[in-house]
């Protein structure tokens, strides 16, 4: 083993900082939306989110100082626990907002679903990183596919089907990246357009189909699902070049947006701060996926190079789908934002996961 | 080292990382750029739409402008109407709130629900107060007041509401004010104004409208989503409208009204300051209640008022027009005299009657021989005849015109009709035919083509008394627009001249103060040292022939014409009395008298005049005046030909 000090040297600081400065950001534009005049005094999302924040520091530390490689030997392990989870809260959780999504251990609760990425870039980051050579089978595929699909899903059925999509990158991108022929992908990718009418008869819930139905047309019921669309629209748009100012937007702090705090933290943003703020968010999300496909390209082993891929995979699906919904550009879907949205969970999660891909590369020089 | 296998994957993992660092970077710039198509190129539409998401104003009422007599009286002021409101942001228990409002406001539960399932319907926003109780009474607001605790959705509100005097009085001169009509809202004097609003839809309150109506307030707030009233974002307070002093005197007016209520007559009467023609009392009854419009009159009410057979909507002053009878002699005598057709001393011999072109015309009795002064006190027929017959009808229409007989006499009053005096012209436009000199005869005693409001018989009198200038009645004398004080509003200028000469003006204003302090009709008007001088008129309703058929079916007693001035010499005030069914004009004359003497009570400082006793005893029996015409006409408004304009 090698001592602390040396590992520390090789520490990727820069993409730390961006990940905090991210999380920062975020944490003031919750305080901001979540702002109550007549109390004066920001929102008890706030607090939770402020909360949520050392605790997935600790996480972050902690999955940084665990080797990968130990962890991703137990991955299968992992992967049981979260499928035994994902079971649980099917049975056993907490309905809110019309999903089972949650599990309550003493105080605590928190979604199993957030901790899926991790777990599937692990399993997965170990199935084609050791012992094998890549994804060059159809074999390997199915493998990789049966792996997935159970949590998949799983959370699915909650049903979160924006979680359980966010699945899906973390497999591609491990799989591209382990080698995956290309004319599989366009394979895969025409399966899924012969499939998609499948999907949408018989697999999609109604609230589903309505809101990809309204994408399509949101003047078709500007006051119901088409709502969510148009306002985070106008709150982009009103934010103009430089933006209303901190705890001045109206769109989000008055409603007009739903659930600001959360799916729509970025339009938020977008208006408080205008183009200014979201050029240089825009740019740190940038920055922080550009380091982690360093520590990828740096990384000693195939394991730790696909873990972070996967991972990041994973996050930047959910970044730029989050983004473009934001402005109103992509169906409105439960997807929170990484880093920037409220949600314990899912920031703790986050963090760990970069936790992770500050290890394989802190961790590149050592056998 | 790396085996060759082992390099190659690596190359190969380097590409495909290489190809998801490129797609990173596409996929920014994209988003960046649909950002700034959102935010910089498209800024302005969502902004537009965004404060339209959170900004709402509520009005605030503005206080109409306070009307005052001339003496500085207050006669129209704003009191406060209570409104009882919920409102909806502020109850989890909708019905609960509304069995409480109910049960203190003591109406049935369905009554509070109804405007609330409306404002629901209507999808209005949940911080809009819906109405309850408009115009709310005592007991309710204590009640509510009371509750305040058990209610808190609701709230009693102070709305500003139109006071005018008890008794009706002068209603026809205020007006109304109600909601503004549909068919008003598209038109570019009440541009601006939300239905809703209070407008001015008659009198003084119609025809000031804008400069009484003030400018509304608002107050603007800061709503979320679900309408809730955030923070107040500041509030322009309401304007209140222009303070106007009418030309209107409070006691003339009471005296006038008392007078005609004392009598016992409907009708109509104008009091002029005849060298201004500023009006000192105006009235047409009956009235209605301008209080009742004020607090929001209802469909029951309103139906009465409209469908009532002695219209009180209408006023008869303006709006009512006559064969005013022997009144007209006045006409014909200045227009002979102003043509020298006749002198002062002309004389005529009355045997009861005349023939004129080969038909005979009736008097009411032998005169023997009279002057102008003697026809006029005793309104002998065969006298005007005579000067009728030497004049051509367009010589009298023009007479008529100069003395205000003839269209609008342009006071400050809406709905005002035309006056009509026949001429040659109208007579071939209408009919195609010439006129006949014969029906000149019928017209010097005000009978035939000759239709005309009171108020134009009022300017007419007044030109006599103010010795030939033909004014403009009106009712406002001064202005306060910004409270900096009274700015007088000028006197319009006068329509019209006639040129008479002082001995012949001297003998008309003699024999008109000989009818009153003579032997003439108009005994009942005279006041010691006072010179009241003037002519009694009366018009018929129906034809002595149809009388009795008609008696079954409608009041068929004629009007009686009072016109009038004072003192002879020095005239300070002229006008005019209408008594509707009044029989005769002499039965009017006692009403101007009272008015008369509070008029000199006033200005002379004494004290004022009570109600006389023969006021209240039922109008005598004068003889009639003789009848010519044999055309059946409708009482009330529109008798007579009318000419289109």
């Amino acid at each position: 083993m090698i001592g602390e000090r040396r590992l520390t040297a090789h520490l990727d600081w820069p993409l730390m900082a961006g990940v905090v400065a991210l999380t920062l950001i975020g944490l003031a534009t919750i305080y901001s939306v979540t702002w109550d005049y007549r109390l004066g005094r920001p929102g008890p999302q706030f607090w939770t989110q402020l909360y949520a924040l050392p605790i997935g520091l600790v996480a972050m530390a902690v999955a940084l100082t665990i080797d990968y490689r130990t962890l991703a030997q137990r991955s299968l392990i992992f992967y049981a626990l979260l499928v035994a989870a994902l079971i649980y809260v099917s049975i056993n959780g907490d309905s809110r907002m019309g999903a089972q999504r949650w599990m309550t251990i003493s105080k605590f609760s928190f979604q199993p679903s957030e901790f899926g990425r991790i777990t599937m870039a692990l399993v997965l980051a170990m199935t084609y990183g050791e012992g094998r050579r890549g994804a060059r089978t159809i074999g390997d595929v199915a493998i990789g596919a049966i792996l997935l699909g159970v949590p998949l899903m799983l959370i699915f059925l909650q049903p979160d089907f924006g979680t359980s999509v966010t699945l899906v990158p973390v497999m591609l991108g491990i799989m591209f990246v382990a080698g995956m022929r290309m004319k599989w992908i366009v394979v895969a990718g025409l399966v899924a357009v012969l499939l998609s009418p499948i999907v949408w008869m018989y697999v999609m819930q109604d609230y589903q189909k309505d809101r990809v139905t309204t994408f399509l047309d949101p003047s078709r019921d500007p006051k119901g699902k088409g709502l969510q669309q148009i306002q985070a629209k106008v709150a982009v748009g009103s934010g103009g070049l430089l933006g209303k100012g901190f705890r001045q937007g109206s769109q989000g702090a008055l409603g007009f947006l739903p659930v600001a705090h959360n799916d729509f933290v970025f339009s938020v943003l977008a208006e408080e701060q205008g183009f200014v703020g979201v050029l240089v968010t825009l740019a740190l999300y940038l920055f922080v996926l550009w380091r982690s496909f360093d520590a990828a390209s740096l990384a000693k082993d195939r394991v730790g190079a696909f873990l972070v891929v996967g991972i990041i995979s994973g996050f930047g699906f959910q970044v730029l789908y989050n983004i473009t919904m934001s402005a109103g550009l992509a169906p409105v879907k439960g997807l929170t934002l990484p880093l920037m949205s409220y949600g314990g969970s899912s920031l703790v999660s986050t963090l760990a996961g970069f936790g992770l891909i500050l290890g394989v590369r802190m961790r590149r020089f050592t056998n | 080292m790396l085996t060759s296998s082992a390099a190659e994957h690596r190359r190969g993992f380097e590409t495909r990382i290489g190809v998801l660092r490129i797609g990173a970077i596409l996929c920014f710039a994209a988003l960046a750029l649909g950002f700034w198509i959102l935010q910089v190129v498209q800024h302005t539409k969502y902004e537009a739409w965004a404060d339209k998401n959170y900004l709402r104003t509520i009005p605030l009422r503005a206080p109409r402008g306070v009307l005052f007599d001339r003496n500085g009286r207050v006669l129209v002021e704003n009191r406060d109407a209570y409104t009882i409101v919920l409102l909806r942001e502020r109850t989890a228990n909708l019905n609960q709130a509304i069995a409480r409002l109910a049960e203190a406001v003591g109406w049935p539960e369905d009554r509070v629900r109804e405007p609330i399932q409306i404002a629901i319907k209507n999808k209005e926003q949940a911080f809009r107060p819906v109405l309850i109780v408009d115009h709310a009474t005592m007991p309710q607001v204590a009640a509510v007041r009371a509750r305040k605790l058990e209610l808190p959705e609701v709230e009693v509100l102070q709305v500003p509401t139109r006071q005018y005097p008890d008794e009706n009085l002068a209603a026809h001169v205020f007006g109304y004010v109600g909601q503004i009509r549909d068919d008003q809202m598209g038109k570019t004097e009440y541009a601006g104004l939300e239905p809703g609003a209070i407008v001015g839809q008659a009198g003084v309150e119609r025809e000031y409208n804008g400069e009484l109506k003030g400018e509304d307030g608002r107050s603007n707030v800061v709503v979320n989503s679900v309408g809730r009233q955030i923070q107040p974002l500041g509030q322009e307070d309401p304007r209140e409208g222009e303070r106007m002093q009418l030309t209107i005197d409070y006691d003339m007016q009471k005296a006038l009204e008392d007078g005609f209520r004392a009598a016992g007559f409907n009708g109509a009467a104008a009091f002029l300051d005849p060298t201004t023609g500023e009006i000192l009392a105006l009235t047409s009854l009956p009235a209605y209640d301008p209080n009742a419009f004020a607090t929001g009159i209802d469909r029951t009410a309103w139906a009465g008022l409209i469908g009532d057979p002695l219209n009180p909507m209408s006023n008869r002053l303006i709006q009512g027009r006559y064969a005013p009878g022997s009144v007209f002699k006045i006409v014909t005598a200045i227009a002979g005299l102003g043509t020298h057709a006749i002198t002062p001393d002309f004389k005529v011999s009355c045997n009861g009657g005349g023939t004129f072109y080969g038909r005979f015309f009736q008097c009411l009795r032998s005169h023997g021989v009279v002057d102008l002064r003697h026809a006029i006190e005793q309104s002998c027929n065969t006298f005007f005849y005579t000067v009728g017959s030497k004049l051509s009808i367009d010589t009298i229409h023009e007479y008529a015109k100069k003395l205000g007989l003839v269209g609008k006499t342009g006071i400050d009053l809406p709905g005002e009709v035309d006056s009509f005096v026949g001429s040659s012209e109208w007579k071939q436009r209408e009919f195609r035919q010439p006129w006949y000199p014969g029906e000149t005869i019928s017209v010097s005693i005000g009978q035939g083509a000759v239709s005309v409001t009171p108020i134009a018989l009022a300017t007419m009198i007044s030109t006599v008394a103010n010795g030939g200038t033909l004014v403009t009645p009106h009712l406002v004398r001064a202005r306060d627009a910004d409270g900096t004080g009274w700015k007088p509003v000028p006197m319009p200028a006068p329509r019209a001249k006639v040129e008479l000469s002082q001995e012949d003006l001297q003998a008309v204003r003699d024999g008109l103060w000989m009818v009153v302090n003579g032997s003439g009709t108009g005994g009942k008007a005279r006041i010691e040292g006072k010179d009241v001088s003037g002519k009694t008129g009366t018009a018929q309703v129906v034809s002595l022939t149809g009388a009795k058929a008609a008696a079954a079916r409608m009041d068929v007693r004629d009007h009686g014409f009072f016109v009038f001035f004072a003192p002879r010499d020095n005239p300070q005030v002229a006008g005019i009395v209408f008594a509707e069914h009044g029989m005769h004009g002499s039965s009017a004359a006692p009403i101007a008298k009272y008015v008369l003497e509070t008029f000199f009570a006033k200005k002379e400082g004494r004290p004022l005049p009570p109600l006389p006793a023969a006021l209240k005893t039922a109008p005598a029996a004068e003889p009639r005046e003789p009848v010519i015409s044999t055309e059946v006409r409708r009482g009330g408004r529109g008798g007579g030909p009318v000419p289109e304009r």
